[in-house]
């Protein structure tokens, strides 16, 4: 800091953020842009930008064209645990040390400068190796000419000592262990700048490497170091993230520009690897956030929902939610059925009454008389906030019936299969389809909970997409529903009968039907619904919903269309064909079929 | 004016007391050009006269640097202010407080007393105009209660001063 000039350098030092920027790339840089005695040390750091951005440009694009239709079981991302990441570093520092002729610390400062891509550091070191070196601090030849005398004193501590007690990097700047010592566990103590720690010498950018850590730190202080250094293989990169699940240590690396966004870790949790929320297909991150963010505005008013508790609406009595499904039965002697979203009765809901169902559906209330301005203000605001609590009860309704879902798809697997296996006289391997009935359950829980924020944010004025998003999204619930009961009330009387009942195998292709049929529809609806319902046909539509047909469960077998255009249509034309959807069930059976592929019921 | 946090009122480690000792003698062999050691019989506080240099808009001027040592000094950056009133600058607060990389992020336990004063000479003999930053009023009201400059997270000015 002698001149003016320097000053300015001083002066120039970008921010000082909390650790999370640390991995950020060139700021850390400026911890060290002290401009020095001569030239040839004042480095210029504004011209280190950040080299991978071009790379990275088109993950913004990666949800245009075809991409977003990838098939779920086509893998677009790979898990890694720890010691493939340390493997994976290993490696690379093996490769960069071999190809540039520099030690590992080298290499390894230099991975950390350049994200850890062995690309970029190739292409930057051969292009410009001297300046690569001086940016990053890997000296070549000393910064000073060694002192020739016997006594010298150490940099930071002014005591003398014999020569060979001083210890230093490249450069020549000369400091006791005791000073290296404390200099080094002070850095590794204040956060992950540790990384790219430099020469105690403020005119010096020699860099610390890992041999110097290895050599001076604490047992501890190595331990913290080299998380450090994992945690930026990981935070560095722009194509891994870790999983954000509490407690796990796995990261996922994601193929950018391959479409969905979900990915689930080997701990089993399910995220968003862009936006790291819970998985939200077939809802975009931006209304994730927004509408994560409205529920934490509405939080108070909406305790009451989280609840699980609702009167019965024929008795009165509190009725406590404690089953995945919405079909609620009350307490003898009561044992009105009803629905838990809209407290309709349960016999209105579905095919048999001629009506579909559509307790999904939010009709803002009639307004009537006539009301003086603040009034209707009142009235209004009061509606928007019953329309929020329509779509948000569903939501949380359906995200708790998923976590009661996960709960009994555990005791399943760790319990009732034996138990159902040795009532029934079968081998477990032969009872795997309920497995994936539960498993089923557990995905569509998740997508249904979604469509309700994809529903509120839904274009009011978009009515005929709205009306043909309810009537999809209805469909969705209803075979759900029948998926969900099945699984959870009908398989109880297999599991608590005495023998093998004989009807089992009945049981067996009711439930897989449902299964199948319940994750086709559900497939076609995420892309639907992701393509923004794209090519909604007004015509169609209106003809569908008051042809009263149960089709939603439709194209079990020919659902995976090519693109986007064909799943709306899908829908749609389901009984174009002449299939028909089966009274019982709603499986779409082939018009050859006399009976009910799935439940036999007769047409 | 100081900080009450808990390091400033630590004594100091006996690496600390040795270093600044040393640098003690070698400020009256060698003073940095323009400042005066006050001396006292505390080590750990130095107060410190300083004179605007010829030719600048602080020429004839006199300010005092206030320079508290922490437990671990040299590892941990002292606390440096000026005693009010403090010179008119663009990076200098009306409280004392000094926008200059080194005191925070940037310290270097390489650097010294000596080092920090000509460093602020220099950042004083380049103002362009004696004014205070944009943001004094609020800064300063934010400070009540005697919070150091080092709890303060600074964005360091990149204008050209
Ligand atoms: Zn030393
Ligand atoms: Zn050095
Ligand atoms: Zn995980
Ligand atoms: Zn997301
Ligand atoms: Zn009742
Ligand atoms: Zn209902
Ligand atoms: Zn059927």
């Amino acid at each position: 800091m002698e001149s003016e000039d320097d000053m300015h350098d001083a002066n120039e030092v970008a921010s000082v953020e909390e650790d999370d920027n640390y991995y950020s790339g060139g700021e850390d840089d400026h911890d060290m842009d002290e401009a020095g005695e001569g030239e040839d040390y004042g480095y210029d750091y504004d011209e280190e930008e950040d080299d991978d951005a071009a790379d990275y440009d088109f993950i913004a694009n990666s949800d245009d064209g075809d991409d977003a239709l990838v098939s779920r079981s086509q893998k677009n991302y790979t898990i890694l645990k720890e010691e493939d990441i340390q493997r994976r570093q290993f490696e690379d520092i093996t490769k960069i040390s071999t190809v540039l002729s520099i030690p590992r610390e080298a290499a390894c400062i230099l991975l950390r400068r350049y994200n850890w891509s062995v690309n970029n550091v190739h292409e930057e070191w051969f292009a410009d190796e001297e300046n690569v070196r001086r940016a990053v601090g890997i000296l070549e030849k000393p910064v000073v000419k060694s002192p020739n005398y016997k006594e010298v004193s150490c940099g930071i501590c002014f005591e003398s000592y014999s020569i060979g007690k001083l210890r230093t990097l490249a450069c020549s700047h000369l400091f006791c262990d005791t000073c290296w010592k404390a200099y080094i566990s002070t850095s590794i103590n204040d956060g992950p700048g540790c990384l790219v720690l430099r020469c105690p010498d403020p005119s010096c950018g020699a860099a610390v490497g890992q041999d110097m850590i290895d050599k001076l730190a604490s047992h501890e202080d190595k331990e913290k170091y080299r998380r450090y250094l994992l945690r930026s293989y990981v935070e560095d990169s722009r194509k891994i993230k870790w999983c954000p699940a509490p407690g796990c240590d796995s990261a996922v690396e994601y193929v950018v520009g391959s479409g969905s966004y979900d990915v689930t870790c080997s701990c089993s949790h399910s995220f968003c690897w862009n936006c790291a929320e819970e998985a939200h297909r077939p809802v975009d991150c931006e209304t994730v956030a927004k509408w994560v963010l409205k529920n934490s505005a509405e939080s108070e008013n909406m305790n009451w929902i989280l609840a699980n508790s609702k009167p019965c609406p024929k008795c009165k009595r509190p009725i406590e939610k404690n089953q995945g499904c919405m079909h609620m039965t009350c307490t003898p002697p009561c044992k009105f059925e009803f629905c838990w979203l809209c407290l309709g009765q349960w016999s209105d809901h579905g095919e048999r009454t001629g009506g579909f169902y559509a307790c999904n559906r939010y009709e803002a209330a009639k307004q009537e008389g006539v009301y003086d301005e603040s009034e209707r203000r009142r009235e209004m605001a009061k509606n928007s906030l019953e329309r929020y609590t329509h779509y948000y009860e569903r939501w949380a309704s359906n995200q708790s019936s998923r976590q009661k879902a996960m709960a009994d798809l555990h005791q399943m697997q760790s319990v009732h299969l034996e138990k159902l296996s040795e009532v029934q006289c079968q081998p477990e391997s032969q009872l795997k389809f309920i497995i994936e009935a539960w498993q089923q359950i557990v995905e569509c829980r998740k997508v249904l909970k979604w469509t309700y924020a994809y529903g509120f944010y839904l274009p009011e004025a978009e009515h005929t997409k709205k009306q043909f998003f309810e009537y999809l999204q209805g469909e969705a619930e209803a075979g759900l529903e029948r998926l969900h009961q099945c699984a959870e009330k009908e398989l109880m009387n297999y599991l608590s009968s005495e023998g093998p009942s004989k009807d089992f195998n009945d049981f067996r292709t009711k439930l897989a039907g449902l299964t199948s049929v319940t994750r086709n529809y559900f497939e076609n609806l995420v892309r639907a619904l992701e393509n923004g319902l794209s090519d909604v046909d007004s015509q169609a539509v209106c003809n569908k919903m008051s042809s009263k047909t149960a089709a939603g469960t439709s194209k079990s077998k020919s659902g995976r269309g090519k693109g986007s255009s064909k799943t709306g249509t899908a829908v749609r034309n389901a009984d174009d064909s002449g299939s028909w959807a089966c009274d019982k069930c709603t499986y779409m059976n082939a018009r050859s079929a006399a009976a009910c592929h799935v439940c036999n019921h007769r047409r | 004016m100081t900080s009450d946090s808990a390091s400033s009122r630590k004594a100091l480690s006996k690496i600390a007391s040795n270093r600044l000792q040393k640098e003690l003698v070698e400020w009256q062999v060698n003073p940095p050009a323009g400042f005066k050691h006050i001396p006292t019989d505390n080590l750990k506080r130095w107060v410190i006269e300083v004179n605007g240099a010829p030719g600048t808009l602080y020429a004839g001027e006199m300010y005092q640097l206030q320079v508290d040592f922490p437990e671990h000094y040299p590892m941990e950056a002292p606390q440096v202010i000026f005693v009010p009133p403090a010179p008119l600058h663009p990076h200098i607060y009306s409280n004392g407080h000094i926008c200059l990389d080194i005191l925070y992020d940037s310290w270097s336990p390489a650097m010294t007393v000596s080092s920090i004063c000509i460093s602020i000479l220099s950042m004083l003999s380049s103002s362009p105009a004696k004014q205070r930053p944009a943001d004094n009023d609020r800064y300063v009201k934010n400070c009540k209660n005697g919070r150091s400059p080092k709890e303060t997270r600074w964005w360091f000015h990149d204008d050209k001063v």
